[in-house]
């Protein structure tokens, strides 16, 4: 392989991966303090791909209850400028948050109150994403939805540099995507590590039991760990929607799917191993030669099933110690 | 009684295939194998039937076995289904809980990619065109298939409940490390009741190609696998009659529901929360509750964490 062709690789995986990245931390947030799989995650984030389209756009295309209204017959306050259009973005995950929220206390609290299965939760979370998958189809409808394109303005144009004889392109729209990917990252990090917020949470996912003891609200920081999941979650949807179209209230379910393998790969409840293991695998799928591309989907697969053989605990997951 | 089965025969049908389906993961589960597999195994054991029936590479047999070609596929989509068991059991059943649901979930997704690109599975479109079984006029007629498999197959999992194999399946459910320390090797029984499962699916596919006169990559996906769970939660896991009752009543709803149209999906979310919330022990599970109550159980005091991956002892 050319250097060009290696580092237009390198550059293309690291922009998907990061977005891989604040997705599965989303999922593996709610790992590691409930120990249950949020299957409605990917719902989650086709809702926030969509709250932002409405913001930024305002109306939608031929189908569905929603069509024919115009939200902003004057034009949206959200479109304009790069920044309205990040301020949209924002706003978008904030409500997909308190939608992560709301999937809580409809399919997860009340389980959890009951002692049940926790195999059950996780078909009642399926139950969710499959009212809210199909909720969005019936207000929309299943098109595509592009947004404007020029969501982000007046930026920069995208990136070109010479590389030997071929010229290595990095859109526009993929440097957003590992900027905004890194600086969630960073300031998760630092709420997570630093923060009294950050230590209860820890608390909780270490033993909810001795947490509650030492007067931590289990339930309030059980409700922030799905706000700050379903704001990730959001926050990739809309990102992925700039880069891709919105492709209809399915486009969740690939992700959700990728979104496991990436956390299992990094370690069930790591949050350093989310974002290796989002990286790793949007490398992969950027590597995949172009006459295969077809096996692109089965990547993420491949390697979740390679990785459970060889080290089931993930690349930075923790082995834990059977006992009777 | 003939306009009854023209207008209902195939759902009663796909009622009892459901109920199939839901079986096949019942018994990985009797040995406490959380398998989201069946899917992949019944998609596998689809394309068996329907390139057997009709890539024309395999005319000439065709043309000798006459309507012996439908046993033969079932048996060759068996066959197949349970090497390709063993190949994927032998390695995954390493894991356990949930990392083993995640872990089948990739092989139906691998399986899914793969079928979805080869030649001899007709790529996306698929293989149509797939002959009906024993020149059946009438879809309803596939009863005569699915009917006596089900009963077969609800009669071997009674037999096997009772048998030896069954006890120790339910022995490394309650307590793989224990039932290892008293002797019981785990791995084996594991592979065993996957295979079991994988076997199941593969001919409820073989007898399904020519049912669905079509088959394509969309015949195992994670929805499916979904699907299939909740069958066996919903209807109940821990009675044979669980899967059957969960997989039939939960086909049926969509159906029951048309009415709703647009709404029936959201109605059908609903309902999984619903009953997983007020049904813990499935439907099954709630009359035998009726006729024996359970001893009272104390809800754990704090949230019930998931078995962490082990390599065995």
């Amino acid at each position: 392989m050319e250097l060009s062709q290696f580092l237009q690789n390198v550059l293309n995986g690291l922009a998907i991966g990061s977005v891989y990245a604040i997705f599965a931390l989303g999922y593996t947030l709610v790992f590691s303090i409930l120990g249950i799989i949020n299957f409605a995650h990917g719902a989650v984030f086709t809702l926030g791909a969509y709250f932002t389209y409405t913001l930024v756009v305002g109306q939608f295309e031929n189908n569905g209850l929603l069509k024919g209204i115009n939200l902003f017959p004057d034009g949206s306050p959200f479109s304009g400028t790069p920044w309205l259009f990040a301020l949209a973005t924002l706003v978008g995950a904030v409500v997909a948050g308190l939608v992560a929220v709301l999937v809580e206390r409809l399919a997860f609290r009340p389980m959890r109150a009951r002692g049940a299965d926790p195999l059950l939760a996780l078909v009642s979370s399926l139950g969710v994403a499959l009212v809210l998958v199909n909720l969005i189809q019936l207000l929309v409808g299943a098109e595509i939805y592009n947004f404007p394109s020029d969501a982000y303005g007046q930026v920069q144009p995208a990136l070109s540099f010479q590389v030997g004889d071929r010229v290595v392109i990095v859109r526009t729209v993929q440097i957003i995507i590992f900027a905004v990917s890194l600086v969630m990252l960073a300031i998760l990090g630092y709420v997570i590590g630093r923060t009294k917020v950050g230590k209860a949470l820890r608390a909780v996912a270490e033993n909810p039991g001795t947490a509650s003891l030492l007067g931590i609200s289990v339930d309030r920081f059980i409700l922030i760990t799905f706000f700050l999941s379903g704001f990730l979650g959001g926050l990739a949807g809309t990102l992925v929607g700039t880069a891709f179209g919105v492709a209809g209230p399915y486009f969740g379910v690939t992700y959700g799917l990728k979104g496991l393998a990436v956390i299992v790969l990094g370690g069930l409840g790591s949050i350093p191993g989310a974002v290796v293991g989002g990286l790793v695998i949007g490398l992969a799928e950027a590597f995949v030669p172009a006459q295969y591309s077809a096996y692109k989907d089965a990547v993420a697969f491949a390697l979740l099933f390679v990785i459970l053989l060889v080290r089931p605990q993930g690349l930075l997951g923790r082995a834990q110690i059977q006992k009777v | 009684m003939a306009d009854f089965l023209g207008q209902y025969g195939f759902l009663i049908v796909t009622l009892v295939q459901a109920g199939l389906l839901g079986l096949s993961l019942y018994f990985p589960l009797q040995a406490g194998q959380l398998s989201l597999a069946s899917p992949g195994f019944y998609a596998v054991g689809g394309y068996v039937a329907a390139i057997l029936l009709t890539n024309p590479v395999f005319a000439g047999v065709r043309e000798t076995l006459g309507n012996g070609m439908f046993p033969l596929t079932w048996l060759a989509a068996a066959l197949l289904c349970g090497l390709l068991g063993v190949l994927v059991g032998v390695p995954a059943l390493r894991l356990r809980g949930i990392y083993l649901a995640l872990a089948t979930i990739a092989f139906v997704e691998i399986l899914r990619v793969v079928s979805l690109n080869l030649p001899i599975t007709g790529g996306a479109i698929g293989i149509f065109g797939i002959p009906q079984a024993f020149g059946f006029q009438d879809r309803w007629q596939y009863i005569w298939l699915f009917g006596p498999l089900l009963l077969l197959t609800l009669l071997f999992a009674r037999q096997l409940e009772r048998s030896r194999v069954g006890r120790a399946f339910r022995a490394i459910r309650e307590d793989e490390l224990a039932a290892d320390a008293m002797g019981v090797p785990p791995t084996r029984y594991k592979v065993l009741a996957f295979v079991i499962g994988a076997v199941l699916a593969g001919i409820v596919g073989a007898m399904s190609a020519p049912f669905l006169n079509t088959w394509n990559a969309k015949q195992g996906t994670f929805d499916a696998s979904i699907a299939i769970l909740a069958f066996v939660l919903i209807g109940g896991s821990r009675n044979i009659w669980g899967p059957v009752v969960g997989g039939a009543l939960l086909t049926a709803i969509p159906e029951l529901l048309r009415f709703l149209a647009d709404w029936r999906l959201v109605i059908n979310g609903l309902v999984l929360v619903v009953a997983s919330l007020y049904l813990p022990q499935g439907i099954v599970g709630a009359l035998e509750g009726v006729r024996h109550p359970p001893p009272p159980r104390r809800p754990p005091s704090v949230p019930v964490v998931v078995e962490a991956p082990g390599g065995g002892s």
